[in-house]
């Protein structure tokens, strides 16, 4: 049953991919996609609820297998609830040129590529699906951008960071696949060194797809260039695969790890959730913040995962069970909200024609669908009750918590420092995020075009409402959800299924009483209020009028914390005071908080790169004397080698 | 119920929702007095939330839900966080549990709510305040989860009623461990309360404003919800202090019995604290909050050094 489904949604989506190629039916294409992604979504929801694994297991053998388990199954579901709203987005997103209908069809195979890599079951498929995931979004971007020099530039880096870093993949995955412990675990000897080989590479390799800090810098380069939808998917589910692949090797198949190990990734995690946010806070370009929100979420997935594996190293498998769950369900959430947000993005670039955010404000009067989902989204991702956000993040904090208390001092100590650095992360992103919502939606609009922006096509609304609207179904009943995920570790039962989060050991996570006392003391206190009967009066700035132009920016509102952080990120700042007569006619501001690893890793790796690349240069001449004389030369290294006995 | 219980509940309920405005009366009242003057009576924020209760109001110009529902939502999130903070070590199940780390969300919604509201009425003031509290909160949030970590190791739990009764008695206090928690969190204090070192709370000066900043729009009823919802953050952040980082009793009715003796004991080491220290530069305050979480992290070290 479940089998049939998996083919007709993934035969929906393909079958999409062709019709949204001809221009008379591409509308239909991309919904006929839409709702193959839907059937995934219901396929992969019956796989998580019933735990029931269908079509073949894992195979250390080369030949091509396809099968979905509960692992496979929540990745499955977490696409289609992304992919079934973008697609039907970009049914009006796009046009009907060539181009756009391209973009649409790529974009169906996009999904069916991560779709692909969640159900391999052999090294080949898996490595396969894994290059197209990485493939296609750079064709679309170069496609969508019409090659111009920004996205050129942009997809070089992507591509040439992914595939440098993705060798510690295709090596991670061989070496499994060698060792024959591709899907098997207890191959392969606790603390050998090619457990730890494969682990660091998978690392390496699979830690920069996710874009773990400091490997991400293709991260904030390549979402903004994408079409919204791609975005989206990019954001929300293409670097989730990349953690979907390190819980296969880490959790499933390399079995108990060296406890430096899980802290080694707690460390990762915890730099990349407070690099990323902090770096998102001092961004005045709103696709390029969110995919610096990515790095922060990918980081808080990355501590859930890494509390789960030092957890597991002390034996204390019940709550590295709950620390895996703690790191799923954010991974399902933070795909919810970052699609969400990245298509009202989408969204307001479309009737504003910015996403400079000094240039918006006032949109949620303007744009109440899109702005009162956009509201729900950046509530979500800054991690407030009742809705998702809070909901992982609470299970990761007590997760974090739970390797605070174990009784190894370094270890507890790795776990109070990194729940400290999710306590900061946190209030950063509310921070981020109240500048983000004060300067998209509220407050007087401050350009004039903003003033006169439409409310977008029915589809692009229906999108995102229903995002949000699993916004807050999931920071509902988390607890139903993480019942089954617990069981996903290979080592635990299951856990009682109830909305809330009722964990030992913790005061538990009532969300539906939260929520409901919540909204009725709101409400009770709305009503105790009354109406009022004054007429409305402009904001009081002194006596002087309101002038849009004049409102606060997103540097100014968030100059006290680059202040604080100064000696830390030495932001740039340049300020040029034009004066005639001893009167001020012009000034001039110029600042940016410059990414410290961008600065202090990849240039100067960029400019010896290159330095070396100019000294390699001159052995190409350019005449065929010379190579003879390389060849000659190579014949005789050979023989000489052989003659000492190097060859063996 | 048992009568445990019930007084439990009462006084849980009561002093959050009713007596709570007391606490930074007393503060005022006793920080007058250390100061020479005669001062306010300790009822005065009583008689302030009267008079605002019977004031219209004029709403701003232009503004959306955010500006009109935020005092209610502030409102309702302290209504949740005194519903979720027990006075004593016995269970009073009020629907929202009894986690402490549902408290710091709880407390992060009511920041991100009243700061949504400034960039909604777009007053210059307003922002320069909530930009300030957000900066201040990032590293007042961390030491705060760190404090609490200490408690939460000490105990095995982050549940409220098992760390008050895991805290209490004398057996902890031979460790290293809960004073140096202790210490991070009554800087906590300080700082979640809006007082001075770290804001100013007398200040009618709108430069220097940090958690009035945002309420500047407000009038009448917002307003009186506002300034309860800040004399409840007084509440909750100091029964916290009392009942798991300074010396309770081991009995339930003696830790209700101790509470009010505490918690005026802690309003008059805030007004000396008020009396003797100036504002410290806002830029200033994260260090002193950094000291705080060292220390909150040397307490967690120091359970793991002991092996308790």
């Amino acid at each position: 049953m479940s089998a049939a489904l998996y083919w007709l949604g993934g035969g929906a989506i393909a079958a999409g991919v062709v019709v949204a190629l001809f221009r008379a039916q591409w509308r239909r294409g991309l919904a006929l996609q839409a709702v193959g992604a839907t059937v995934l979504m219901v396929a992969g929801v019956a796989t998580v609820a019933t735990g029931h694994a269908v079509g073949a297991a894992f195979t250390s053998q080369l030949t091509p297998r396809l099968g979905v388990d509960r692992l496979s199954g929540l990745f499955l579901a977490t696409l289609g609830l992304v992919a079934a709203p973008a697609l039907a987005y970009s049914s009006r997103y796009l046009d009907d040129s060539f181009r756009g209908r391209l973009v649409g069809a790529l974009t169906g195979a996009f999904v069916l590529a991560m779709a692909g890599l969640a159900c391999a079951r052999d090294a080949i498929t898996f490595l396969g699906g894994w290059e197209l995931m990485s493939l296609l979004p750079a064709v679309i971007i170069l496609l969508y951008r019409n090659a111009d020099a920004e996205s050129r530039r942009s997809v070089f880096i992507y591509l040439a960071i992914t595939h440098l870093g993705g060798v510690g993949t295709w090596v991670a995955v061989l070496l499994l696949a060698h060792a024959g412990a591709f899907g098997a675990a207890g191959v392969i000897h606790y603390g050998s060194g090619l457990q730890i080989g494969v682990a660091v590479a998978a690392l390496i390799g699979m830690g920069t797809k996710a874009g773990v800090v400091p490997l991400h810098a293709w991260l904030p380069r390549a979402h903004p260039m994408a079409p919204a939808p791609v975005s989206a998917l990019m954001s929300g589910v293409m670097i989730k695969l990349a953690v979907y692949a390190m819980i296969r090797v880490f959790v499933d198949w390399l079995g108990v790890l060296p406890t430096w190990f899980g802290v080694l990734v707690l460390a990762v995690g915890a730099v990349s959730c407070v690099g990323g946010v902090t770096y998102a806070l001092f961004q005045h370009e709103l696709k390029r913040l969110l995919a610096l929100h990515s790095i922060e979420n990918i980081g808080i997935i990355v501590l859930g995962l890494g509390a789960c594996l030092v957890l597991r190293a002390h034996g204390e498998d019940v709550w590295a069970a709950l620390a895996l769950a703690a790191a799923l369900l954010h991974t399902v959430n933070h795909a919810v909200f970052k699609a969400l947000l990245f298509l009202c993005a989408g969204s307001i670039e479309r009737s504003v024609g910015s996403l400079e955010l000094n240039q918006l404000g006032g949109l949620l009067r303007r744009m109440p669908w899109t702005g009162a989902a956009f509201f729900v989204g950046a509530m979500a991702i800054a991690g407030l009750p009742p809705l998702n956000g809070f909901a992982s993040e609470w299970l990761t904090l007590q997760a974090l918590l739970h390797v605070a208390m174990s009784g190894h001092v370094g270890d507890g100590a790795a776990g109070a420092v990194a729940l400290a650095a999710l306590g900061a992360t946190a209030a950063l992103a509310v921070f981020c995020f109240v500048k983000v919502v004060g300067l998209v939606l509220l407050g007087p609009p401050r350009r004039a075009h903003v003033r006169d922006a439409l409310e977008v096509a029915a589809p692009m609304r229906a999108a995102v409402t229903v995002l949000a609207g699993a916004c807050i179904v999931l920071g509902l009943v988390p607890g139903l959800l993480v019942s089954r995920l617990v069981a996903i570790a290979p080592w635990s039962g299951d856990a009682t299924v109830r909305a809330g989060l009722y964990v030992p050991s913790t005061g538990s996570l009532p969300t539906v009483g939260i929520a409901v006392v919540l909204v009725a003391a709101t409400g009770l206190l709305t009503l105790l209020r009354g109406r009022r009967t004054a007429p409305a009066a402009p904001t009081w700035v002194c006596g002087q009028p309101v002038v849009p132009q004049l409102q606060w920016s997103s540097a100014g509102f968030t100059k006290p914390l680059r202040l604080v952080l100064e000696v830390v990120l030495r932001p740039r700042r340049e300020i040029d005071v034009h004066t005639r007569g001893g009167v001020v006619t012009e000034v001039a501001y110029e600042g940016e908080v410059p990414n410290l690893i961008d600065e202090r890793i990849y240039r100067p790796v960029a400019r010896w790169s290159l330095a070396g690349a100019a000294y390699a240069r001159r052995l190409q001449s350019g005449s065929l004397g010379t190579y003879v004389g390389y060849l000659v030369c190579l014949v005789l290294v050979v023989l000489i080698a052989d003659r000492i006995g190097w060859l063996g | 119920m048992t009568a445990p219980a019930v007084a439990s509940i009462a006084v849980q309920v009561i002093g959050g929702l009713v007596l709570s405005p007391l606490l930074p009366g007393l503060i005022q009242h006793w920080k007058a007095r250390l100061q020479g003057r005669r001062g306010p009576s300790p009822m005065q924020p009583y008689r302030e939330l009267r008079r605002l209760w019977s004031k219209s109001t004029v709403d701003v110009a232009g503004t959306t839900f955010v500006y009109r529902f935020a005092p209610a939502v502030v409102g309702a999130c302290l209504v949740a966080a005194v519903g979720l903070v027990p006075v004593n070590a016995v269970r009073t199940n009020l629907g929202v549990g009894h986690d402490v780390i549902v408290l710091v969300g709880l407390l992060a919604l009511a920041r991100f709510v009243a700061a949504a509201s400034a960039w909604d009425v777009a007053n210059g003031f307003s922002l320069m305040g909530a930009s300030r509290d957000l900066t201040i909160a990032v590293f007042a949030e961390a030491t705060l989860l760190l404090a609490l970590a200490v408690a939460a190791v000490l105990t095995g739990t982050t549940n409220l009623l098992g760390m008050i009764a895991g805290t209490a008695g004398g057996g902890v206090w031979s460790s290293p461990a809960l004073p140096l928690g202790a210490l991070a969190f009554g800087l906590v204090v300080v700082a979640e309360t809006g007082r001075q070192p770290f804001d100013n709370p007398d200040t009618h000066l709108e430069l220097t404003m940090m958690h009035e900043g945002p309420l500047l729009e407000y009038a009448g009823r917002d307003l009186a919800y506002l300034q309860w919802a800040a004399a409840a953050r007084h509440w909750v952040v100091m029964v916290l202090a009392a009942q798991i980082f300074l010396p309770h009793p081991r009995g339930v009715w003696a830790q209700l019995a101790m509470l009010p003796f505490v918690l005026t004991l802690m309003c008059g080491a805030l007004a000396l604290v008020e009396t003797l220290l100036a504002k410290m530069r806002v830029l200033l305050a994260p260090r002193l909050l950094g000291v705080a979480a060292s220390a909150a992290l040397l307490g967690v070290i120091a359970r793991g050094v002991g092996g308790s």
